[in-house]
């Protein structure tokens, strides 16, 4: 059997989940999203209208809840790296007995479930909340901070959510850096804060983008925390498709959207990677 | 898809092991409401079927628009036998054509029933009478309120809890409220305009029914626009609530039982709706969660009779056609989204 083929077969386990599971019903829904929809009747058999795509880029109502998604994917985003870079550093590069200890830290509330810690936020966060009520009780404020149904309740939902995924990344890339080439860059006279910014952290780039592109995917992409955090009231793409979809039944609308959703997120990846990997000097 | 593999390779595994109650004991799944709701269907509809029957009910629960949702995707092989919707969504789906329509001459109890509760083509039958209506705290409001107006009272800003558009509540309110200002269902700007501010400073706009029950119980609101069915259940655990209906009109719930089509146990699906409209299981229903009858039979007692609406308040309310709200629905929560919340 040749390399190739055996490389094949490796994959293809995997590769028909995603043929069947991902792939098909995605391309089920290239049609249903150029369908007529009238409300109460259903789909129209048969019709052909641009009307659902056309409506995201005019409808202004449309148009914010997509900005608003970026801006959170990429706040999101850059709070992970900001606070995963140097988790991740004191993990690999720390004292070692202090690395399992961090690293369970870290791993630790992934095995939570998803709605459980993003209810621990509403808990903390409600207008009677934890956070609120202690801030009341020492005087600091009169009325309750608004930390729920607003961005402010997203970043900090999503961005507590994520780090995990960042840190690892991170982790892995620190480790397969090998430190010869800091000690070099070292022993040529360069100072510490240059090693890092010059030879650490652009070799460190390829963690730095899978990290990124992983975190900002999987915000914009989020719908039960932003659900959970956000209410009916403060809308994100995935939670205003959901919405197309199981409450107004406008599945056309929905598909359209999601198809937004999907091309924007791959420009995005495309467009950022190629960047990131100009800057790191392995393009 | 699934299931249909999954059911007979389980039944294949409980004969093989000889599973305790396997014998012919048949399953009917019932899609329902959640909460108090899906409690109150175990003691007074599921548990009579049982007896009847011998077949065990599943439950299902989920609101109005999921089931739809799911009856839609799994069209011809639904995953209930049996279905509760609000009117609204059961309009939809028998337009669809997902529902089987009942069949009044199997149905025993079918002459007893008010005539207005059947569907179209009998695609479905309203199971019981509710409202919207306004539930307010009798401890901390000095007096009554009496009209959809008082919830705009600057005392009670931030005091007050409305609906999301998602829920019955939700768009029945702006219904009512349109009404009441003169506006046409076509277009609900006037009432829209009118509701911003209240949906602005409201402590939350609630999409679950029972989130209402939290912020009672902490004191965080005064009134709400809400069920008094599920007021009723709340002062049975020991709130200080009580309901008003509106002198305007407050506005008609009629939660429907159905068959979606390619039920798996249609006939037993048939037996579970004649019991559901049959005087005992109304008259039990009824008084557990305090909605109102479909059977004329039906005579209401207990000390929970006063929360339903007295005549006068009940030919004051305002029924809305449900096939003109399945076709307003969307452009009403479009216009929700737009013109209220944002």
């Amino acid at each position: 059997m040749t390399p190739r083929r055996s490389a094949w077969l490796l994959v293809s386990p995997l590769l028909l989940v995603l043929t069947l599971a991902f792939f098909v019903p995605l391309l089920l829904l290239i049609p249903t999203s150029f369908r007529e929809y009238l409300p109460g009747q259903g789909m129209v058999p048969g019709s052909f209208t641009l009307e659902n795509y056309a409506r995201i880029l005019t409808d202004g109502y449309y148009l914010e809840v997509v900005l608003r998604t970026l801006v959170l994917g990429v706040a999101v985003t850059v709070i992970c790296l900001l606070m995963g870079y140097p988790v991740a550093y004191l993990i690999v590069r720390g004292n070692p007995r202090w690395r399992l200890a961090l690293t369970l830290l870290v791993i630790f509330p992934l095995m939570l479930n998803l709605v459980v810690r993003s209810f621990g936020w509403i808990v903390l966060l409600s207008n009677r909340g934890i956070v609120n009520n202690l801030l009341t009780d020492i005087g600091l404020i009169a009325t309750p901070l608004k930390l729920m149904f607003n961005m402010t309740g997203l970043l900090i939902g999503l961005s507590h959510i994520y780090l995990p995924f960042m840190v690892l990344m991170l982790v892995a890339a620190l480790q397969n850096m090998p430190r010869d080439v800091e000690a070099a860059a070292s022993s040529l006279g360069s100072s510490r804060t240059h090693v890092f910014w010059s030879v650490t952290l652009p070799l460190t780039a390829p963690g730095i983008i899978s990290g990124s592109i992983l975190v900002f995917v999987l915000t914009i992409s989020a719908l039960v925390t932003p659900r959970m955090l956000g209410g009916p009231s403060y809308q994100v793409m995935a939670t205003l498709i959901y919405d197309e979809y199981m409450q107004l039944l406008d599945w056309p609308s929905g598909s359209a959207l999601s198809f937004a959703l999907v091309s924007m997120t791959l420009l995005i990846i495309w467009g950022s990677s190629r960047l990131t990997r100009k800057w790191a000097g392995l393009a | 898809m699934k299931s249909k593999f999954m059911i007979p390779a389980a039944v294949a595994a409980a004969a093989a092991f000889g599973a305790p109650g396997a014998g012919s004991a048949a399953e009917l799944v019932v899609g329902t409401f959640g909460g108090g709701f899906a409690e109150n269907l175990k003691t007074c509809y599921a548990a009579p079927f049982t007896a009847a029957t011998g077949a065990e009910v599943l439950l299902k629960p989920a609101n109005s628009a999921q089931h739809a949702a799911s009856l839609r995707a799994s069209a011809g092989s639904p995953d209930v036998d049996v279905v509760f919707a609000d009117d609204a969504f059961a309009v939809q789906l028998s337009n669809e054509g997902l529902l089987q329509p009942l069949d009044r001459s199997k149905l025993s109890n079918a002459p007893d029933i008010l005539e207005a509760a059947w569907g179209a083509q009998d695609a479905y039958v309203a199971a019981m009478l509710g409202a919207t209506a306004i539930v307010y705290n009798r401890e901390t409001l000095s007096e009554p309120p009496t009209s959809w107006t008082d919830l705009f009272d600057p005392k009670y800003e931030g005091r007050v809890t409305i609906g999301d558009i998602s829920g019955t509540t939700g768009w029945q309110f702006v219904a009512a409220v349109n009404a009441m200002e003169g506006g046409p269902l076509e277009d609900p700007k006037a009432a829209l305009e009118k509701i911003r501010p209240l949906a602005k400073s409201a402590a939350l706009l609630y999409t679950q029914a029972d989130q209402v029950v939290s912020l009672f119980e902490r004191g965080e609101i005064d009134m709400a626009v809400w069920y008094p069915d599920r007021a009723g259940v709340a002062i049975k655990s020991g709130l200080p609530l009580a309901v008003a209906y509106p002198e305007e009109g407050a506005v008609g719930i009629r939660p429907t039982i159905s068959i979606p089509k390619g039920a798996e146990n249609a006939e037993l699906a048939e037996k579970f709706v004649d019991i559901v409209l049959s005087a005992e299981a109304q008259k039990c229903f009824s008084e557990a969660q305090v909605i109102g009858p479909v059977n004329t039979k039906v005579v209401v007692e207990g000390e929970y009779a006063s929360i339903l609406p007295t005549a006068e308040q009940a030919a004051k309310m305002l029924f809305l056609d449900p096939e003109t709200m399945a076709r307003l629905m969307p452009d009403w929560t479009r216009r929700w989204q737009r013109e209220v919340l944002r």
